[in-house]
Formats: structure tokens, sequence, C-alpha cells
């Protein structure tokens, strides 16, 4: 509020002093100190925000070290929450199937969206533009619209009982914006220099083996990172088609929320361990992410 | 660009060229093959499969029984549909609010006082966490006996003491806040690479024109931003719109009442919960082309954008 009313009265001064040569000291140092205000007031709305978007963080962090009455009285702290989590919820093996099929997943994404998008950038054929159109609208497809007849299909092809439907249900639903995403990459490359390594005798397979895929290793990590984050966090296809006991922890924490009948303290516990992952993932590789997600907006 | 850069080399060895064309096309074409059957086997053809189930009547078990397009009508007539389509409408006013904060904070970052590196960091870090772990915080927030009501009774304001998620349209309003919550960073990412896109000079002449900080933005900033503005529009319609479940899930299940269920979760109910596919179906189909709807609009306003000169 003192931010935005606060620079508005002072402002037309600046543009005033041309017509005052005498004392051009003066308002120069007004306005120096005048910013400097700003700053500070600027800072202070900054440190809210952050309060405001950190807290639910310490929130889980705080609150996980309790017991039920600890937290019903929000003091004192204990180990409770963490031992409880271990009792209620198979976490190691969750914490496997989250990585299995992330792993997986990505892997296959990552396959048909190197492959796909050299082909795209590179490899033009009759009506290539028109298939590439149609797999980036793809992206449009909501899985609600389409999830009833995806179970029937998975199922009748005996892969709602395994990791197979849901790993196959990420990998498509990854494609199309990976596939984007490295076809606008590899139009960056020269395509001289792809001509040139298939003149010298590779073939266009092997081009793509041992020229491309070396020079998109960032947009490699770009399509990583993204997907990684989005399938650990991912809740409806896990809880669809994968069977109970090779539940990812993001669904094995949903499904122990909403029976309602554990303590607040072990869910605030596994909330956190389920975040920790795709934290370190986001700390780490914060610059891919943030490319990725911009890339949507180029041509 | 690929047409200049292979003109110098054609006349001279044109037999080679076109066998080297064809085995060029044959590579696309193999390398593109895993996608197409991916996307297309996954994506596109349920599509199909949902808009034939929408016009049945099927428990996932017996025979399907044959309805037809009156399917829709009947859904239409619905006051169930109605009521969740009423809250879906609800949803978009949050919309406003999910851009207009994040526009406010990347302009306040993108005066680049001490620290915004952090800042900037900090903001966006809730978009690495999952729905279900943001659904399961919210809940704590909003309970009876949760944070905001102690806030609430710490600021000796205790006797406006709520249970938002108990009752049908402060559950929803709830729902609404939580998702503004989580859309700000990946907005505020958006609307500062756009800033960042901006001459500078421009800003620096309305400041020499007299302009204050306020003025600039409204003035020159926000237009300049149209673009960006437009897809995070899109990004939060189609967020609020299909990314929910998770949140609703963990935060209301729906409830009470009708009160927080949208279409897609109304999707779920039908076909997971209650067993009926072809409904379910039908109400994905009603999603999907509301969807269509925004995506086009999207597709109209950026080539309007191209044709005015960029």
């Amino acid at each position: 509020m003192t931010a935005k009313s606060a620079p508005v009265p002072i402002s037309p001064p600046v543009a005033a002093p041309p017509g005052v040569p005498a004392a051009p000291a003066r308002p120069w140092r007004a306005a120096r100190r005048r910013r400097r205000v700003t700053a500070i007031v600027i800072f202070a709305i900054m440190g809210v925000i952050v309060i405001v978007m950190l807290f639910p963080f310490w929130y889980m962090a705080e609150n996980s070290f309790r017991n039920q009455s600890q937290f019903d009285q929000q003091a004192g702290h204990s180990l409770a929450g963490w031992t409880q989590l271990f009792k209620e919820l198979p976490v190691v093996q969750e914490l496997v199937s989250s990585t299995i099929v992330c792993a997986a997943a990505i892997a296959l994404i990552l396959v048909v969206a190197t492959t796909a998008g050299f082909a795209f950038a590179k490899l033009r054929y009759r009506s290539s533009g028109l298939v590439f159109l149609l797999i980036v609208a793809a992206m449009m497809v909501p899985l609600q619209s389409i999830i009833i007849p995806e179970y029937v299909n998975l199922a009748r092809f005996h892969l709602v009982s395994n990791y197979g439907g849901a790993v196959l249900v990420y990998a498509a639903l990854g494609a199309p914006f990976a596939t984007f995403l490295m076809a606008t990459y590899y139009r960056g490359i020269s395509d001289e220099l792809i001509e040139a390594a298939v003149m010298d005798g590779l073939s266009y397979e092997r081009t793509f083996l041992q020229i491309a895929i070396p020079l998109s290793l960032p947009a490699i990590a770009t399509v990583t990172v993204l997907q990684f984050i989005q399938i650990w966090d991912d809740l409806l296809v896990g809880y669809l088609f994968l069977p109970t006991n090779e539940r990812t922890i993001t669904v094995g924490l949903a499904v122990l929320s909403s029976g309602r009948t554990t303590g607040i303290p072990p869910l605030m516990a596994g909330s956190l361990l389920s975040a920790i992952p795709a934290i370190v993932v986001y700390l780490i590789f914060q610059r891919y992410l943030i490319r990725g997600l911009t890339l949507g907006m180029g041509k | 660009m690929s047409v200049t850069a292979d003109r110098p080399a054609r006349p001279a060895r044109r037999a080679g060229r076109s066998r080297l064309g064809r085995r060029r096309r044959r590579a696309g074409l193999l390398l593109s093959l895993p996608a197409i059957l991916l996307v297309g086997a996954l994506l596109w053809a349920p599509i199909g499969q949902a808009i034939r189930y929408s016009m049945t009547s099927w428990n996932g078990y017996s025979a399907p029984v044959w309805i037809g397009p009156s399917a829709y009508t009947a859904a239409l007539k619905d006051p169930i549909v109605h009521r969740v389509l009423e809250n879906n409408a609800l949803l978009l006013l949050a919309v406003p609010v999910a851009i207009g904060l994040p526009l406010i904070i990347a302009a306040l970052l993108n005066e680049h006082v001490r620290g915004w590196r952090f800042f900037r960091s900090a903001y966006f870090l809730p978009t690495a966490i999952s729905w279900v772990v943001i659904g399961m915080v919210a809940l704590q927030f909003f309970a009876a006996n949760g944070i905001l009501n102690r806030l609430l009774a710490d600021i000796g304001l205790g006797s406006v003491h709520s249970d938002m998620l108990a009752s049908e349209y402060s559950a929803l309003a709830a729902l609404a806040l939580t998702f503004i919550w989580s859309m700000i960073g990946t907005n505020t990412i958006i609307f500062l690479t756009g800033m960042a896109t901006l001459d500078p000079s421009l800003i620096e002449a309305a400041r020499v024109d007299g302009l204050n900080r306020w003025q600039i933005f409204w003035r020159v900033t926000l237009p300049l931003l149209t673009r960006f503005i437009q897809f995070a529009f899109v990004i939060t319609v189609i967020s609020a719109f299909s990314a929910l479940f998770s949140l609703i899930f963990v935060m209301t299940g729906g409830g009470p009442g009708l009160g927080t269920t949208t279409l897609e979760f109304f999707v779920y109910q039908a076909g997971f919960a209650q067993g009926q596919f072809g409904t379910g179906a039908l109400y994905g189909i009603i999603l999907f082309v509301i969807m269509i709807i925004v995506g086009i609009g999207q597709l109209r306003l950026i080539r309007h954008e191209d044709g005015g000169g960029w």
C-alpha cells in the first residue's frame, strides 16, 4: 500500500530542474534518497511475500517433529511424527516406486522426444509439419477427458496391475511438450553440420546419435528436470493406474490423508519427505526449469 | 533457412542429392515414429473412444447400452451438471488475481533491489512441490482450529472465527485462494521473463518524459507484456480446470455437497467412484470442448499479434 502511494506525489519535480541551473546538487541528492527509500520499501514488501511463500515449508518441518497432542497445543517437539510415519506408511517402498516410475517414464520421454524432435527439425518429410502440429496439439488434451478409455485400454492389456500403464501414460503426457522443446532446440543447430556428417558417410540415424544428442544435452536436462517434478508430484495417474503395493509416495500420502484417520504430524513428515527430492532437484537445476517454462512462450 | 543452405550444392550433384533426400525422409519418418505411436495411441485414440463411450450407458462390466447424442442434451439439462459448471465458472474469478498479484510481484522484483535473486528463487520454490503437499498444508491452514483462525485470534479478531471448509461457497473460496498461492511462482517467472525482454530505453524515455513509476508500469510496461499476459492467462485457466484434482481430493473430496466439485473432479467421481463410465466420459468431453475453446482463443490472439507487425 505505502509503496504504491509513496512515489506518486514526489515524482513530478524530477523533470523540473532544467530551468534552475544554480542548484543542481540538491534535487540530485533528494532523488537518490528517494530511490533508497523506495528500495527499502520494496525490500520490505518482498520480505513479507517470502514469509507467505515459504511458510508452508516451515510449517511442515516444525509440525513433523510433534506428536498429536503437541500439535493440538502447538507447543513442544518430539520425533513422534516421523516414527509414526514410518509405521503407518511403507515409505521406503513408495520412494522406490516413485523413483522407478519417474526413471522409466523419463527415459521413454527422452527417447521419443529427442528422435522426433530431431526428425521434425532436420529430417522433414511430406506432411511432417502436420504430424508435428498434431503431436504438439496433444498438449491441450486434458487427462480427465480421456482417462476412462485410457483405463479400459490399459486394463485390457494387463497394464494396470504393474508399473507399465502408469509409465506409458506419464510418457504420453510428457511427450508433446518435450518433443516441442527438443525440436525448437534442434532447429538452432546448423543444417551444414548435419549435412557434413552425412557427406562423411554417417547415416542420418548415426548423425543423430553421435552429433545431435551430445549437442542437445542442455535441452535434455531441461526436459528431465521438468518431467521429474511433474511425475514425482502427480496423483491422478498413479492413483488410478498403479496397484496398491506399487504406489508412489505422492499417491500414498494423498490416500493416507483422505482417510482422515492419521494424525497430522506424520502427514506433515510425509509431505516434507515427499517434497525433498523435488526441492533438491529444483535448487540444483533451477536454471533449466525456468528455461523450460519460458520456452513454452517462444515460437 | 534450410533452403538457402541447400542451394549451392544442388545443381552440381542432383542425383546424389535426391538419393540423400530419400534417405533423409526415410530416417525422418523412422525417428518420428515412436512419438507418433505413443501420442496417437495414448492421447488421440482415446478421444475417439471417449466420444463413443459418452453416448452410452455403461458401468464398465456389462455390455454398454447405446443412448446417442441425446445423452448430451440430457446432461446439459441436469441441475447437478449446472452446479458443477457453476463451480468452474466461479473458479475463473480467481484467474485475474492469479495474474494480477504475480504482475505486481514481478514488477517489484524487476526493480532489482538487493537480494532480488533470492526472492525470485523463494517465490518459485512452491512450484516444485506437489498439489497433494500444498493441499495438506492448506487443509491445516483453513481448518476450524487451524492456522488462519489462530492468526485471527492473535490479532484480536477471534470473533471472526471461520470454518471455511465446512460450507459450500467458502470451501470453494478456500480452494481458489490455495490455487492463487500456487500459481504465484509460475506466473511471476513468466512476467519476469517478459520484463527482461523489454527495451530499457523505452522505460528511460518515459521517465525523462516525467512519468512516475506507477504510470510507467501502466502505460509502458503493461501494454508491452500483452503476449506474456495472454500466455499466463491460458496456463492459469488450464490449471484451474484440469490441474486441481489433487487439491480437491486432499482438501475437500469435492464437498461439502457439490461445493468444490469441478468438472474434472466430476469425471473422476462419475467414472471411478460411481462406476458410470459413459457419464464420466461425457463430462470429460465437455471439459475437452472447453479446453479447445480456450486453446483456439489463445491461437487467435497469437496470430493477431503476429499480423500486428512483430
